[in-house]
C-alpha cells in the first residue's frame, strides 16, 4: 500500500471511523455538484440558442473537465479517510494523512498548549467529532477528523493528562 | 504640567517599588498623541496663516458671524483631546511585584492586565525621535502570543526604562530580591559590546541589495522604452516610484544605522536606529530559530543577514517595524555570524563549531557532515542539491540550501515544537522527502528540502527523540535556574569566527546523536 510511504516503521496506526466518509461524500456533493452545475449553465445557454458566445466545444469541455475532476475526488474519498491515522506514543502523538500528498506529523505532548474538540451538524448526526491540537507554532496544523465522539473525549483527557505531565515551556 | 510632582516615584526606582502603582511619564500622552494635536493645529492654522499672507482679514466675513461659535467649538475639542491625554495618562499605572507586571488602563471600560515575568520573552527600549528629544523612552515587554506587545509602557524617563528593565529581567533570572534590603537596585546586567556594523557596509549593503537590482532594471527599462518610443513624458510616471525607493532605502537605513550587538547575563542586546532608536534585549533560550541568509551579489564581499524568530515578535515580515526586531544582524561579514551564533547557541553541541557552521553557511555537498540530496533526485533541484542538506549536533539542528541565495537555518533542538514529514507525488517518483521543523511564527521557515527518504524518516524519528531529551534538560523558565551563575557567556565570545566550546547546559546529553 502506498501510504507506507514515508511513515516510521514499527507505527501501529489507530484509523478514524469510516463513517467519516459519509462526511466527506456530502461536503465533497457540496463543493463539486454546485461547480459542475454551474459550469454547464453557459452550455445549457448555448444550446437553447440564447447565448451565441461560448463556442460549443468550449461549453462542452469546460463542465466535462469539472465532472472528471469531481469524479476523481469522489473515487479518492474512501482511500483519503482510510489514509488518516494517528498513534499515541509515550512522548508524542503521530499524525499521518493523505495518498499523493503525504504527511506524517509528530507532536510532543509537551508541546501542545491546547487541545479542539470541533463537531459539525453532519458529524453531530453521525456521531463522530475532529480533534485539533495546537502548539506554539501556527505551522503546527494538527487535527484528527472523524473521531467517534467517546474516542475523542477519551483522547482529549489522554492528551490534556500527559501535556501537564511533560509540560515545557517554549 | 502641574502633575509633574507625581512621577516623583516614577523618578525613583522602580525596582524597589514593589506593591507600589507607577504611573508613566507626564509628557508621555503629549509624546504620543502629538500627531493628533499637529493635526488640530494645522486645521485651524492653516487657514489663517493663509489669509495673512493674502493680506485679507484674519477672518472670512461670511464667517465673521459665527466666529466666536467656531472658535469656542475648537476650543472644546481642544480641551476635550488635551482633557482624554490627561485620563489616559491618570488611569494608566503598572507595577512590578511578586513576579508579575500589571498595568492597569482605561477610566471607562477599565482594563487590568498581568504578565508572568518569567515567560519574558524580550524587552525592547524603544525612542521614537521626539521621545528621545524629550529624554523618554518606551518599554516593551513580549510574551509569546505572537502578536503586539503584550505590556507597553509608553513613556518612561530613559534612566527609569532602563531601570525597569533590569528589573524585569533579574526577576524573570530568578534573582530574588535580598529580603534584608529589599529597596536595593537591582544593578543593570554588565554587557560587552561584540560586534558593530560600520555605516559604509551599511551604505554598501543597501547598495547592492536585492531591491537596488531592481531599480537598476527598471531604471533600464524606462531608458529603453523612452529611446524607443521618444516619449521623455514617461519619466514623469517614475517620479513616484522614486519617491517610494528613496522612502524604502531611508528607513532600511535609519533602521540599520549604529547597529551594535552586545552581551550580558540578562542576554543578547542588539541597539540600533538614527533618529529612532531601539534596543532589544532577548535572554538566553528565547530565540527559536536563526536564519543566515546571503544574496548572490553579497557572496563578492562575503557578506551575511541574520533573522531569528522570537515567540515574541511574531510573523510580521517585509521591512516594517517586525521586521527590523526580527534582524539579528543588518549585514556582517563571516566572522561576526558565528560570533552571533556563539552568543545564540553557546553550546553549539559539537567539538567543531566552526567547521559544521562555515560548511552550512558556504560549503556543499557532503562538507562538516551534512547530508545533501541523493544524487538521483538532482533533477528535482538542478543546482541546489549539492547544497539543500542538513547536520545536526548534540543541540542543533542544521538546515542548509539555497545555491544562489545561500541559506542556514538553525533550530536548536529545545525549540522544536512540532515536526512533519511531507512527500508529494514527484517526491515518490524520486525517493525523496521534506522535513519540516514548527516553530513560532517568524521570518524563519526551517525546512529540509528532498532528502533521501530513508534519510528522513530516521531524522524524523532521531528528531523527535532528541527534542524530547532537550526538553527534559531544560526544566525552568528561569535562566538563572539552568545555568550555574558563572555563565559561560560572562566570558568574552571569540570573535575570530571560532567558537570556543563552552560548557553544556546540563550535565547529561542522553539523546541519540548523529554527528
Amino acid at each position: 500500500m502506498p501510504t507506507k510511504a514515508i511513515d516510521p516503521p514499527g507505527i501501529t496506526w489507530l484509523r478514524v471511523s469510516p463513517k467519516y466518509v459519509t462526511v466527506r461524500l456530502v461536503e465533497w456533493a457540496i463543493g463539486n455538484l454546485i461547480a459542475v452545475v454551474v459550469l454547464s449553465l453557459p452550455l445549457i445557454f448555448v444550446l437553447l440558442g440564447w447565448w451565441t458566445w461560448p463556442p460549443l466545444w468550449l461549453a462542452v469541455t469546460a463542465p466535462s473537465l469539472m465532472l472528471i475532476l469531481a469524479v476523481w475526488r469522489l473515487v479518492l474519498i474512501p482511500r483519503q479517510v482510510r489514509a488518516i491515522g494517528y498513534a499515541e506514543r509515550d512522548d508524542d502523538l503521530l499524525i499521518r494523512g493523505g495518498i499523493f500528498f503525504q504527511r506524517v506529523m509528530v507532536v510532543p505532548y509537551g508541546r501542545m498548549q491546547y487541545v479542539d474538540i470541533g463537531v459539525g451538524p453532519l458529524e453531530r448526526w453521525l456521531g463522530l467529532c475532529t480533534l485539533k491540537l495546537h502548539t506554539a507554532s501556527a505551522g503546527t496544523n494538527a487535527q484528527i477528523p472523524g473521531l467517534p465522539e467517546s474516542e475523542g473525549a477519551r483522547l482529549r483527557e489522554q492528551l490534556s493528562a500527559r501535556g501537564e505531565a511533560r509540560l515545557a515551556g517554549l | 504640567m502641574e502633575a509633574a510632582g507625581d512621577a516623583g516615584p516614577a523618578g525613583v526606582s522602580p525596582g524597589n517599588a514593589d506593591g507600589e502603582w507607577l504611573r508613566v511619564h507626564p509628557a508621555s500622552p503629549f509624546v504620543r498623541g502629538w500627531i493628533a494635536l499637529a493635526a488640530i493645529g494645522y486645521f485651524f492654522g492653516r487657514d489663517i496663516f493663509e489669509r495673512l499672507i493674502q493680506g485679507g482679514p484674519l477672518i472670512d466675513d461670511r464667517m465673521a458671524g459665527r466666529a466666536p461659535w467656531l472658535l469656542a467649538a475648537g476650543s472644546v475639542i481642544l480641551v476635550l483631546a488635551i482633557l482624554g491625554f490627561i485620563m489616559t495618562w491618570y488611569f494608566t499605572r503598572y507595577q512590578v511585584a511578586e513576579g508579575y507586571v500589571r498595568v492597569k488602563t482605561g477610566f471607562l471600560f477599565r482594563q487590568q492586565r498581568q504578565a508572568r515575568l518569567d515567560r519574558v520573552q524580550a524587552i525592547d527600549v524603544v525612542q521614537p525621535l521626539l521621545a528621545r528629544i524629550f529624554g523618554l523612552a518606551e518599554l516593551r515587554f513580549e510574551v509569546a502570543d505572537a502578536g503586539e506587545s503584550a505590556v507597553r509602557l509608553a513613556f518612561l524617563r530613559m534612566d527609569d526604562a532602563r531601570q525597569l528593565r533590569a528589573t524585569i529581567l533579574a526577576r524573570a533570572a530568578g534573582v530574588t530580591p535580598d529580603p534584608e534590603s529589599p529597596d536595593a537596585v537591582v544593578q543593570e546586567a554588565p554587557e560587552q559590546t561584540v560586534l558593530s556594523v560600520p555605516p559604509s557596509r551599511l551604505v554598501g549593503s543597501l547598495l547592492l541589495s536585492e531591491q537596488s537590482v531592481f531599480v537598476l532594471l527598471g531604471a533600464v527599462g524606462s531608458v529603453l522604452l523612452s529611446v524607443l518610443t521618444g516619449n521623455s513624458g514617461f519619466f514623469l510616471y517614475l517620479i513616484p516610484a522614486a519617491l517610494g525607493l528613496a522612502a524604502a532605502y531611508w528607513s532600511s537605513f535609519n533602521k540599520g544605522y549604529n547597529f551594535t550587538a552586545a552581551i550580558s547575563p540578562d542576554g543578547i542586546r542588539l541597539r540600533y536606529g538614527l533618529l529612532d532608536t531601539q534596543a532589544q534585549t532577548l535572554p538566553p533560550g528565547r530565540i527559536q530559530a536563526l536564519r543566515v541568509f546571503q544574496p548572490p551579489i553579497w557572496r563578492l564581499f562575503g557578506w551575511y543577514r541574520m533573522h531569528v524568530n522570537v515567540a515574541g515578535y511574531g510573523a510580521a515580515g517585509g521591512n516594517g517595524e517586525g521586521g527590523s526586531r526580527t534582524t539579528l544582524l543588518p549585514v556582517g561579514t563571516l566572522a561576526d555570524v558565528m560570533t552571533m551564533m556563539s552568543l545564540v547557541l553557546p553550546d553549539p553541541g559539537t567539538p567543531d563549531a566552526a567547521r559544521i557552521f562555515a560548511a552550512g553557511i558556504n560549503g556543499r555537498e557532503n562538507d562538516g557532515g551534512f547530508i545533501t540530496t541523493p544524487e538521483r533526485a538532482r533533477l528535482l533541484a538542478p543546482l541546489a542539491w549539492r547544497r539543500n542538506g542538513y547536520a545536526a549536533t548534540d543541540t542543533a539542528l542544521l538546515l542548509r540550501s539555497g545555491r544562489w541565495w545561500r541559506q542556514l537555518v538553525v533550530v536548536p533542538h529545545q525549540r522544536t515544537q512540532s515536526i512533519a514529514l511531507h512527500q508529494g507525488p514527484v517526491a515518490r517518483r524520486f525517493g525523496v522527502a521534506d522535513l519540516v521543523l514548527h516553530t513560532t511564527a517568524g521570518p524563519v521557515v526551517p525546512r529540509l528540502i528532498q532528502a533521501d527518504v530513508d534519510v528522513a524518516r530516521a531524522l524524523f524519528q532521531e528528531q523527535a527523540a532528541r527534542a524530547r531529551a532537550a526538553r527534559k534538560r531544560q526544566t525552568s523558565e528561569q535562566w538563572l535556574a539552568q545555568v550555574a551563575p558563572a555563565t559561560p557567556i560572562a566570558e568574552p565570545p571569540a570573535l575570530s569566527g571560532q567558537l570556543a566550546p563552552s560548557e553544556p547546559l546540563a550535565p547529561s546529553q542522553d539523546g541519540p546523536q548523529n554527528g
